[in-house]
């Protein structure tokens, strides 16, 4: 029953009579060839390294599950061990980062589309975000975007509050959520002046719901993607805790935004410790970092995380997330590795670490399965290889970078007066420094591997959240 | 063929809205089709208009079909077919290959939901849901729909039990059945106790399905969770644990997930901390390396009492 792969080193020797063939043909460029022997060197480290953390159990029966998983995994293994791309190297072996081609496609993807790409008309909020994040992610400056991301986004807000997809869509907490970041991002108090906070205030009344979650949009789902994306909004914008008059959920005696919402919350954490959409719906990985974001939002992590789920329980299911032996995480029990929860799963750790104590995760192998296997030899990032880049997965992907990078902190006396009010926990944290590996596994990236920094909950650079709550709570009205 | 509203008769009333961009050089802009940004500058006038009519659900259609991920087409035509008292079970008709056309789209199932909401009937409905996971046996927003299914008419049957056991005999591995099962089986009333004969059943049935494939943790996770909500203790499974390791015999692991299971039965017992650490040891070193840092966090968890109840 117990089969041990001899896989990655058998891939290895064709990896390595390959890049035999190509030494043969570069015989005069004696640099070249150094260059090579070092590489190959590193390459073998690498598959070594991919060998130990493999998983020596494997049943014998297949399933659907498990013939998508050994071919994903045979696709997946050559970036691991190796270096298909040809990108340059950095001193462990890895890919570096790419950022002279991750930048351009970012740029590019802000651009023009053509007539086949109508199915993201409601979309387009999303679109922006990622790639501001991600540029930004990357050192880039996206000042130069700010006057186009401010108009842009007001063709896109309802006259009844809130933001759709584009002109004349209606109101939805994604493309809200979407846009109020990228407006964060951008900065600056025209961008902050643009949105019409009070209609935005009588939206989100509109979207609270009787048992205490929110739906995306009027007649919309009702699912943890809203309540996130609600008091992510609340949040940002410093609008008052206390629902509006009219809001529905008063008939039912809610009288605040988070009333009943904890407890919400804890009824998505499922019988597996992770968090779903909904209650019964199966757990995943991009609902347990809303669920975690929200309860991060409505008071210090420590506190609110600890009262609301099972964090043992929850610190199990997101460790097994981790595939191994990728290194990057999937979404769900027995789903496939993706890039995208780099983000989604990887990110939970800073403000899950609040609740169980710091040094769970394994960071290393995250930062591995990013660089090697997640970009894109054209420029931009990826669910894994095969597959196309988009905006998506390059801000994503980063996003997990960054979290497997840096170290956060919560600190009740972090930014003086900054989140006195409502919904204030979030302006709590400070940086607690680079991740220097942590005498089980090493870093795997040199500096100019580095991503930014970026706020554990919200998402943004580094300082941009702080300075719009700031600029909201210097207003007197609504 | 394009469709055309301008110089429709029907559609001469309207004046259609424009789309607007805000601004000379609006980001990601799409350059949509003449068909597309017509149709879209009508629909933006009739919903100013409030306008509920047959017309707009054919424009709403037309739209659909360039479009199907627009949820605010969606929300719109949901609203039209309520005023108009519309024929839903055709509108089911309609939806069910624009669903099979579209599987990963979100939209269609909260419009499917709306719809055999107001419908009252399930009927028909689980046949669907079958169609369309043979094409995506995972796909979460069905299996959501799906279970939204059972609360609204209460199908806490025995097919529906069945089903799920058709679902996890095709695939084992598959853990949206597993989630359904779940929730099915200790679902109908919120936070009870699963009476004990089925409680029993459950067990039996997770247990056969990981002797199958003792490395696949979703019958793991199924029959911890089964105990955990009936309260019961994890010891009761603890002769069934030792069958795929034993920390005597670390060269005879056949589960890693035995092992975790393990070790939280030994962290309830008096005096076996040391097999505890024992079979944390055997994961971080050799049967799950990778989560090192996290099999250290649970060691950190063994000093503190029933922790991991």
């Amino acid at each position: 029953m117990a089969a041990s792969s001899g896989k990655p080193s058998s891939r290895l020797e064709e990896l390595l009579s390959s890049s035999k063939r190509v030494e043969d043909l570069s015989l005069t460029d004696d640099e070249y060839e150094d260059m090579e022997t070092i590489s190959t060197v590193l390459e073998s480290a690498n598959a070594t390294y991919i060998s130990s953390v493999a998983l020596p159990l494997q049943d014998l029966l297949t399933t659907e599950t498990s013939e998508v998983q050994d071919e994903t995994l045979e696709a997946i293994l050559p970036f691991l061990e190796g270096n298909p791309n040809g990108f340059e190297l950095n001193s462990f072996g890895i890919p570096k980062l790419q950022r002279k081609i991750h930048i351009p496609f970012l740029h590019h993807a802000l651009g023009d589309y053509p007539p086949q790409f109508a199915a993201m008309d409601a979309s387009k909020p999303w679109i922006l975000y990622w790639c501001l994040q991600g540029l930004t992610a990357l050192g880039c400056s996206v000042d130069d975007y700010r006057e186009r991301v401010i108009y842009t986004f007001a063709s896109c807000q309802h006259p009844q509050g809130g933001f759709g997809g584009g002109h004349g869509q209606l109101p939805h907490l994604a493309a809200t959520y979407a846009a109020i970041l990228s407006l964060v991002i951008v900065g600056t108090p025209k961008a902050y002046s643009s949105i019409n906070r009070s209609a935005m205030y009588s939206f989100l009344g509109q979207m609270k719901q009787a048992d205490g979650g929110f739906t995306m949009a009027p007649g919309g789902e009702e699912d943890i993607r809203g309540a996130f994306c609600a008091l992510v909004t609340l949040s940002l914008l410093t609008l008052p805790l206390e629902l509006p008059p009219d809001a529905p959920a008063r008939k039912h005696g809610l009288t605040s935004f988070t009333d009943r919402l904890g407890e919400w919350i804890g009824k998505c954490q499922t019988f597996e410790g992770g968090i779903s959409a909904a209650p019964t719906n199966e757990a995943h990985g991009a609902y347990a970092f809303c669920g975690l974001g929200c309860l991060s939002i409505m008071g210090p992590p420590k506190e609110t995380v600890n009262q609301y789920l099972d964090v043992p329980h929850l610190v199990q299911w997101l460790s097994y997330r981790q595939c191994a032996p990728e290194g990057g995480y999937n979404g769900r029990t027995n789903k496939l590795v993706d890039g995208c929860y780099s983000h989604w799963v990887g990110s939970c750790w800073a403000l899950l670490e609040e609740a169980a104590g710091p040094g769970i995760f394994n960071r290393s192998a995250l930062g591995r399965y990013i660089l090697s296997a997640a970009q894109f030899k054209k420029g931009g990032l990826i669910d894994k290889p095969g597959k196309r880049p988009d905006a998506y997965h390059t801000c994503y992907n980063l996003a997990g970078l960054s979290a497997a990078q840096y170290q956060y902190k919560f600190d009740e006396r972090a930014n003086g007066d900054i989140g006195q009010g409502a919904l204030g926990a979030p302006y709590y944290w400070k940086v607690d420094g680079e991740w220097q590996g942590d005498g089980v596994w090493g870093k795997v990236w040199d500096k100019d591997d580095i991503v930014q920094l970026i706020h554990p909950v919200f998402v943004v650079p580094w300082g941009k959240a702080e300075e719009c709550r700031s600029y909201f709570e210097g207003k007197k009205d609504l | 063929m394009p469709k055309f509203y301008h110089d429709d008769p029907e559609w001469a009333d309207i004046e259609p809205i424009a789309q607007e961009d805000g601004g000379p050089h609006p980001l990601a802009a799409i350059a949509y089709t003449d068909e597309y940004s017509e149709a879209m500058g009508f629909l933006r006038a009739v919903m100013v208009n409030n306008e509920y009519s047959e017309r707009v659900l054919g424009l709403t259609e037309h739209i659909i079909k360039m479009n199907a991920a627009h949820y605010t087409v969606w929300l719109y035509r949901a609203k039209v077919l309520e005023q108009l008292g519309a024929d839903l079970r055709r509108e089911i008709a309609w939806l069910n290959p624009t669903a099979l056309k579209h599987l990963k789209n979100y939209q269609i199932w909260n419009h499917r939901q709306t719809i055999i909401d107001k419908l009252g009937s399930p009927e028909g409905e689980s046949e669907f849901i079958s169609t369309m996971l043979e094409q995506d046996s995972k796909n979460y927003h069905v299996w959501s729909y799906r279970q939204w299914l059972v609360q609204r008419f209460d199908l806490y049957t025995d097919e529906e039990l069945k089903w799920t056991e058709n679902m996890i005999e095709e695939d084992v591995r598959n853990n949206s059945a597993w989630n359904h099962r779940f929730y099915l089986v200790v679902g109908k009333k919120d936070g009870q106790a699963v009476p004990e004969d089925a409680v029993q059943r459950e067990l039996e049935y997770a247990k056969a399905a990981i002797r199958k494939a003792p490395q696949n943790q979703s019958p793991w996770n199924y029959l911890r969770g089964i105990l955990r909500h009936n309260k019961l203790p994890i010891a009761m499974i603890k002769g069934f644990a030792l069958e795929f390791a034993d920390v005597e015999k670390p060269d005879d692991v056949y589960s890693s997930h035995a092992l975790d299971t393990l070790v939280d039965i030994y962290a309830e017992e008096e005096d076996k901390k040391e097999e505890a650490k024992k079979a944390l040891e055997l994961l971080a070193t050799r049967y799950d390396p990778i989560r090192k840092q996290y099999w250290n966090y649970r060691k950190g968890l063994l000093g503190q009492t029933s922790a991991m109840a």
